[in-house]
């Protein structure tokens, strides 16, 4: 099992990997720190099973605890993110200004469906990509910004008083520009 | 867990009645070691309390609060109730909470009549719920060559979680995912069929409170599970470490 998991994992990977596991060690609370590395270290922002099984074998973690915390933080991402990265708030303040609509609109602009998370896809943390790995949206539950309302995040950055119009442009010119989000 | 080393009495009240209990006790292992009985639904004696399912509130004197019997130590001096109409209301709540959850129509179940849940709900005199029915379209997991998992039936007590980390210490099984997405998961939600550690010893199975782990092969309220027989086994590895030093 465990020489099957190496072969598949790519030799820079595991390098990753391996030193975000000398790194934090055995110290507790290290899963949260070495899964955080090996998303971000990972070109789509995401954990893959095999870096997962892997992580399990080398720190000897067992892997439901893993994929435990994998799952309970919004902050990790199980499937691969697209090159940019539309983050639409649902929180309250958010939601009586038309968020909702917002988010239809824009998943309705990028092909995706908002039901298609099927069965354990979460109504409040939505993470859906296109097919073509362009895009990923994504919802939150308030980014504290509330007076801004409706707020959307395009790649790690805040815009305020959102509506259809300035979103879709928005959206239009990181299509023209192709991926922004690195 | 109660310290199997005799500790300092301490004398509480439990239902306006004086009765001495030990240091490190939880309010549960004093109640019943006294004799009361309070209803536990995610607590199994000789495992880890976790405090999940809120069916074994009590109402200490001095507090608004209710507090979960099975994992809030006795101190001194408490006065505890272990019966009232609020207590009843809550239980009440916290069951038919969890029968709107998942799909437990207990007709088909393989544990009908057998089912810890069941009985709660039977005992609390639960006629019907409050809430509408969450209806939730889950797997069954079929894979594992003795035992089924039936999503349908899971409370999130997590019981197997424990039995099988503390006393077969195989791991297999975890929570994954958050509020009414939360579901029991064996290894990286493999199949439990391919979970690398599963010893097939059927813990799980039998420290199950409802008809969510069961053997195969069982039909409609055939399947008896035999919770105590795992109690007995942890308190008796549990005797046997201590014994050890
Ligand atoms: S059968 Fe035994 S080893 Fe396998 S999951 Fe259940 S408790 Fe764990
Ligand atoms: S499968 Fe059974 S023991 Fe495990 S959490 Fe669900 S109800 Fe509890
Ligand atoms: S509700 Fe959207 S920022 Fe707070
Ligand atoms: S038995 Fe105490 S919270 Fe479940």
């Amino acid at each position: 099992m465990k020489g099957a998991v190496k072969e598949v994992l790519d030799a820079h990977e595991r390098l990753l990997i391996d030193q975000a596991i000398a790194k934090h060690g055995n110290r507790p609370g290290a899963l949260l720190g070495i899964l955080e590395a090996v998303q971000s270290a990972n070109a789509h922002k995401y954990l893959s099973m095999v870096s997962l099984r892997y992580i399990a074998d080398e720190t000897g973690v067992p892997p439901a605890r893993i994929y435990s915390a994998a799952t309970f933080y919004a902050l990790f991402n199980l499937d691969p993110q697209g090159d940019n990265v539309v983050c639409v708030c649902r929180g309250t303040a958010c939601h009586t200004r038309g968020s909702r609509d917002l988010l239809e609109k824009l998943c309705l602009d990028l092909g995706l469906s908002e039901h298609e998370a099927g069965e354990t896809g979460e109504a409040d943390k939505l993470a859906l990509t296109t097919p073509d790995h362009k895009f990923t949206v994504r919802t939150v539950a308030c980014f504290g910004q509330c007076a801004l309302a409706p707020v959307v995040e395009v790649n790690h950055h805040i815009l305020s008083h959102v509506n259809e119009r300035t979103l879709q442009r928005e959206v239009k010119a990181l299509t023209k520009n192709g991926g922004g989000g690195k | 867990m109660s310290n199997p080393l005799p500790n300092k009495t301490i004398s509480v009240r439990i239902d306006g009645e004086l009765v001495t209990a030990h240091e490190g006790q939880t309010i549960l292992e004093a109640a019943r070691a006294n004799g009361k009985q309070i209803p536990t639904l995610c607590y199994l004696k000789g495992l880890s309390a976790v405090g999940a399912c809120r069916v074994c509130v009590v109402e200490l004197a001095g507090t608004d609060r209710l507090l979960p019997a099975c994992t809030t130590p006795i101190q001194d001096g408490m006065s505890i109730k272990t019966t009232s109409a609020k207590l009843t209301l809550y239980r009440r709540m916290a069951v038919e909470l969890l029968l709107v959850e998942r799909n437990h129509i207990c007709s088909s179940c393989v544990s009908n009549s057998h089912c810890e849940l069941q009985s709660m709900a039977q005992s609390l005199g639960i006629t019907h719920v409050r809430y509408s029915y969450n209806n939730p379209r889950l797997q069954v997991d079929m894979s594992h060559p003795r035992f089924v998992l039936d999503h349908n039936r899971c409370i999130l007590c997590t019981r197997c979680v424990r039995v099988c980390a503390e006393v077969e210490g195989a791991n297999v099984w975890e929570v994954a995912s958050r509020g009414i997405y939360s579901r029991i998961v064996s290894d990286l939600k493999d199949d439990w069929g391919h979970a690398h550690n599963c010893t097939g010893c059927g813990k799980c199975v039998q420290a199950c409170p409802t008809g969510a782990l069961a053997e195969k092969g069982q039909s409609v309220h055939e399947m008896v599970k035999q919770g105590d027989a795992v109690t007995r086994l942890a308190t008796q590895r549990a005797g046997q470490a201590s014994g050890a030093h």
